[in-house]
C-alpha cells in the first residue's frame, strides 16, 4: 500500500503578538522571525500514517510511506524529521517563484492531485485545515480532482485482514461512524481529543536521516505552472496547462482584495463577593450550575 | 511513642482547626511528589508514601506551632509552597509526613520604592508580585521559567536563578532580610539593611535550606527600575561551543552585564527551533537592559567583542526576542507536556550545574561522551545536548538537555532506568573536573549522595547547622543531607 500524506508547515501564530499582525502591499504579513511548526491536524495525519505502516505483518502488506508538502527550501528540515521517523520519501512540490498559495485551496490541490497520479498511491491522508487561509478545501478537492472517495474528521486508521480495505472512524453531525472502505480513498484529519503527536526520532534516526536526500518536485514538472506574481488573481493565463499533460486547466475561484483583523466584542461581568469563597459560590449558582451534568 | 496517622491529623486539627488540615486522598497524593516523578505521577502512580496530611497555613504563628508539635512528636515535615521543584524535594519519602503549605500566606505585604524593597509572605506568587511592581516601574529582575507558577518561599528555599541572573543575580543577591520558623517553634527576623559586617551573613543559612532547616515565612527583596523599552537583543550562530564560552567570557572579564547571556549547542537550539534560522549552528545571545545609556554600551561592547570571531554569524534579534518572550511555563505548558507524556511516553529532563571557565567545556564534552558511551539506552535517547544561561565573572553554568522514550518498562522504573544514571554521569563528570554538581535547583532528594564530596572538608559547616537547628530530623528529611540507614 503506498500513502501519502500532505502536510503544510506553518507559522507558529500563538508566538505572534498582535502588533505582529501587519501586512505589506502584497498582503503578506512578516512570519521570518517566528518558528514554524507542524500544523496541528498534519501532525496527528503524519502520526497515524506511521502507526497503520507499524502494523505491517508480512512483506506483501508492506506500506509505503510518503511525506509531501509545497513549499520552499525551509520545508526540508520538516521533511527530514520525518524521514528520521520513518518516511520512506520525502518530497517537497516547489513552486518556481514562491507563489502565495495561502487562499488557493484549488492551486495546492491541483498540485498534490499531479503528483499522486504520477506515482500510483492508493491512499491520500491530510489535515482538516491550517495555516494562514484556514480553508478547509484543499483535501476535498483533491478527492474531487482524483475522482477517489473522501471521509473527513476522520480520527482513526485501522488496516483489515483484506489488503485494499480500511476501518476509519470518522465524526459526523456529533456522532462517531466506523466504516470499512476501499482503497483508493482520501481522509481528511479532523480535531479530536485523540488526536497523537508526532513521534520523535532517536539520535541514531536523525544522524541516519542526515544522509537521506528529499526528492525535489517542480510545478513545472507536474505540468502546472504558477505565475507568482498575479496569483491572488488567477487568469487561465496564471495556471496554464502544459504540454506534456492533458490536465484541465483551474479557474481563479477567488481574488484577495484585502486583509482585516476580525472585531471581537467579548462581554464581561465581575463577580461581586466579600471572599473568594462568595465570588465562587456566586459564580457557580449564577454562570455554572445548569451547564455542569447534575 | 509515635502518634499514629490518625492521631496526627487529630493533633493538628486541634491546632489549626478542620478546615486547615486535609485528608482527601487525591490531595495527599498530590503533595507527595514534585517534577522529579512527573511520569509516573501522570499514569496515576504514586511509588511515595503519601502523607498523613496536608495543612494549610496562615500566619507565621500557626507554622511555629504546628513545627514545635512534629519536633516534639518528631514527625517529618515538608515545606511547600508553588509546588514547581524538580529535583524530589517535596517528596514525602518518610512515612506519615506533614506537608506544610505555605500557600494561603499570599499577602505582598510592601512595596517600598525609597528603599527600592519588596516585601511579600512565602506564599506570594513571584508573577503576582512582578506584575504589580512593573505596575509601579520597578521589577524583581528574578525570572525563572516557573514565575508564572512559583512562590517566593520554595524559590528562596531552592536558591532560585532567574533568566536575567548576568544583570540581577541570583535569588540570594536579591534576598534583603528574612523572617523563618525553625522546628523548636522559634520566629526569627533577619533585619532589612543593605550592608553589614556583624559576623557571618546568617542569611545564607536560610536561603536555599529546602525545608531542611526551616520554614521561611516572609521574604524581603531588592527591587530595580524597569526599562523594557530599552532591551537590545543580540544573536550569533556560531560553530563550536568552546568558541562561546571564550566569549561569554571576554563579556563577563571585560565588565558588561548583559541581563541574559545564553549559548546553545546545536542539538539543544533545534528543540528551540534555532535550525531553521541559524542551521546547524550553536547559537550565542544576548539581552543589553537598562537605562539607555548602559543598554546602548552594553550591546556595543558585546558586539565588538564578538565582532573578530568569523565563525560568528549574527542572527536577526527579533528571533530571539520573539522567542525569549515564550520561554516561561504557565499552567498550558504544564498541561501540553503531561498530554505528551500520557500519549508518547516521551519525556525530558535537565540537570543543571556549573563550573568555572577554565573547566566548563570540558564537563560539557566529557560528560556528553560519558553519556554516548556509556548509557546503556541510549537508542531511546531522542535528544541529548545542553546550554549555559547563567555567567560570571569566574565561570558559567550548563544546563544539560535530555528527552527520551521511556519503553519496556514501569512508570514508576522510568525514574531509576532513564533519569538517575543520566544524571549520575553529568554529576560525576562535573566533580571529577573541579564543578559543582548543582547550579540553582537545590540538590532535592536524589543528589544527596553527592553532598559530602560536592562540600568536601567544608561539610563539617553543612552538618553542623542540621545539627544545630535540626537535631530531632524532622525538617525534610532525605533533602540535601542524605539520609542515615
Amino acid at each position: 500500500m503506498k500513502i501519502v500524506v500532505c502536510f503544510k508547515p506553518i507559522a507558529d501564530y500563538a508566538r505572534l503578538s498582535q502588533e505582529d499582525w501587519k501586512w505589506d502591499e502584497n498582503h503578506r504579513i512578516d512570519t521570518s522571525f517566528v518558528r514554524r511548526i507542524f500544523n496541528c491536524f498534519e501532525e496527528s495525519a503524519l502520526e497515524i500514517a506511521l502507526m497503520l505502516s507499524g502494523t505491517s505483518e508480512h512483506a506483501s502488506d508492506l506500506i509505503e510511506l510518503t511525506a509531501l508538502t509545497v513549499d520552499n527550501q525551509q520545508g526540508d528540515l520538516f521533511l527530514k524529521q520525518l524521514l528520521a521517523v520513518g518516511y520512506h520519501h520525502g518530497v517537497r512540490i516547489q513552486c518556481q517563484k514562491n507563489p502565495d498559495l495561502r487562499f488557493t485551496p484549488m492551486v495546492i490541490s491541483h498540485l498534490i492531485s499531479a503528483y499522486i497520479q504520477k506515482q500510483g498511491h492508493d491512499l491520500v491522508i491530510l489535515g482538516m485545515q491550517g495555516g494562514e487561509g484556514d480553508n478547509g478545501q484543499t483535501g476535498f478537492l483533491v478527492a474531487e480532482r482524483l475522482g477517489w472517495p473522501c471521509i473527513g474528521e476522520v480520527s482513526r486508521i485501522i488496516r483489515e485482514e483484506s489488503s485494499d480495505c480500511l476501518k476509519v472512524t470518522s465524526r459526523m453531525d456529533g456522532a462517531t461512524r466506523v466504516q470499512t472502505v476501499k482503497l483508493p480513498l482520501v481522509l481528511i484529519i479532523g480535531d479530536s481529543l485523540d488526536s497523537p503527536y508526532l513521534r520523535v526520532p532517536n539520535l541514531k534516526q536523525k544522524l541516519h536521516a542526515k544522509k537521506k536526500q528529499v526528492t525535489l518536485v517542480s510545478d513545472l514538472e507536474l505540468g502546472l505552472y504558477i505565475d507568482p506574481l498575479t496569483n491572488n488573481n488567477l487568469t487561465d493565463n496564471n495556471l496554464t496547462n502544459n504540454d506534456l499533460t492533458n490536465k484541465p486547466i483551474p479557474k481563479a475561484d477567488k481574488t484577495l482584495m484585502d486583509l482585516q483583523r476580525p472585531q471581537a466584542s467579548q462581554s464581561c461581568v465581575f463577580i461581586e463577593g466579600k471572599n473568594a469563597r462568595e465570588q465562587a459560590r456566586h459564580l457557580y449558582d449564577q454562570y455554572l450550575k445548569e451547564r455542569l451534568p447534575q | 511513642m509515635t502518634l499514629t496517622r490518625t492521631e496526627i491529623v487529630d493533633h493538628l486539627k486541634n491546632i489549626l482547626g478542620q478546615e486547615r488540615v486535609i485528608t482527601d486522598e487525591e490531595v495527599l497524593k498530590e503533595n507527595s511528589h514534585d517534577r522529579y516523578k512527573k511520569f509516573e505521577t501522570i499514569f496515576n502512580v504514586y511509588s511515595t508514601p503519601i502523607p498523613a496530611a496536608v495543612v494549610k497555613l496562615g500566619n507565621t504563628n500557626q507554622v511555629s506551632e504546628v513545627l514545635k508539635f512534629l519536633n516534639e512528636n518528631k514527625i517529618n515535615s515538608v515545606a511547600r509552597t508553588g509546588g514547581t521543584a524538580t529535583e524530589g524535594g517535596l517528596e514525602t519519602i518518610i512515612e506519615n509526613s506533614v506537608v506544610l503549605d505555605g500557600s494561603p500566606m499570599n499577602q505582598i505585604i510592601k512595596i517600598d520604592p525609597v528603599n527600592m524593597l519588596a516585601t511579600a509572605q512565602c506564599g506570594v506568587n513571584l508573577g503576582e508580585l512582578e506584575d504589580q511592581l512593573r505596575e509601579q516601574g520597578f521589577t524583581t529582575g528574578h525570572s525563572p521559567q516557573s514565575l508564572p507558577l512559583a512562590h517566593m518561599g520554595g524559590l528562596v528555599a531552592t536558591r532560585s536563578i532567574g533568566q536575567f541572573s548576568t544583570l540581577y543575580g541570583a535569588i540570594e543577591d536579591m534576598v534583603v532580610g528574612l523572617e523563618a520558623v525553625f522546628p523548636n517553634g522559634e520566629i526569627t527576623r533577619i533585619k532589612n539593611v543593605p550592608r553589614r559586617a556583624c559576623g557571618p551573613d546568617i542569611r545564607h543559612v536560610i536561603i536555599g535550606n529546602e525545608g531542611a532547616l526551616c520554614y521561611i515565612t516572609e521574604v524581603t527583596v531588592k527591587i530595580y527600575r524597569y526599562y523594557p523599552e530599552n532591551n537590545r537583543y543580540l544573536a550569533w550562530g556560531l560553530d563550536h561551543m568552546e568558541t562561546g564560552f571564550e566569549i561569554l567570557r571576554k563579556v563577563m572579564v571585560d565588565g558588561y552585564r548583559p541581563s541574559m547571556a545564553r549559548l546553545y549547542d546545536v542539538e539543544d537550539g533545534i528543540q528551540h527551533s534555532f535550525d531553521q534560522f541559524a542551521g546547524e549552528k550553536c547559537v550565542l545571545m544576548f539581552l543589553a537592559e537598562g537605562n539607555e545609556l548602559i543598554a546602548r554600551a552594553t550591546a556595543e561592547g558585546i558586539a565588538k567583542i564578538v565582532e573578530p570571531y568569523e565563525e560568528c554569524q549574527p542572527l536577526d534579534s527579533k528571533i530571539i526576542e520573539n522567542w525569549f518572550s515564550h520561554l516561561n511555563w504557565g499552567p498550558e505548558q504544564i498541561a501540553e507536556e503531561r498530554d505528551l507524556i500520557a500519549k508518547n511516553s516521551h519525556i525530558g529532563f535537565t540537570t543543571e550545574i556549573s563550573g568555572n571557565w577554565d573547566c566548563i567545556n570540558t564537563i560539557y564534552e566529557n560528560a556528553l561522551n560519558r553519556i554516548q558511551e556509556d548509557f546503556p539506552h541510549i537508542d531511546d535517547l531522542t535528544m541529548l545536548g545542553g546550554h549555559s544561561s547563567h555567567s560570571y565573572q569566574t565561570g558559567t553554568n550548563l544546563y544539560f538537555v535530555y528527552d527520551y522514550d521511556v519503553k519496556d518498562c514501569k512508570p514508576e522504573e522510568e525514574i531509576t532506568k532513564y533519569h538517575n544514571p543520566l544524571y549520575a554521569m553529568i554529576v560525576e563528570e562535573t566533580l571529577k573536573a573541579g564543578g559543582s554538581m548543582v547550579h540553582h535547583h537545590g540538590i532535592g532528594k536524589y543528589r544527596t549522595q553527592w553532598t559530602q564530596e560536592e562540600h568536601g572538608s567544608a561539610y563539617y559547616i553543612l552538618k553542623g547547622l542540621k545539627e544545630q537547628f535540626d537535631p530531632n530530623g524532622i525538617m525534610n528529611a532525605g533533602t540535601i543531607y542524605p539520609l542515615e540507614d
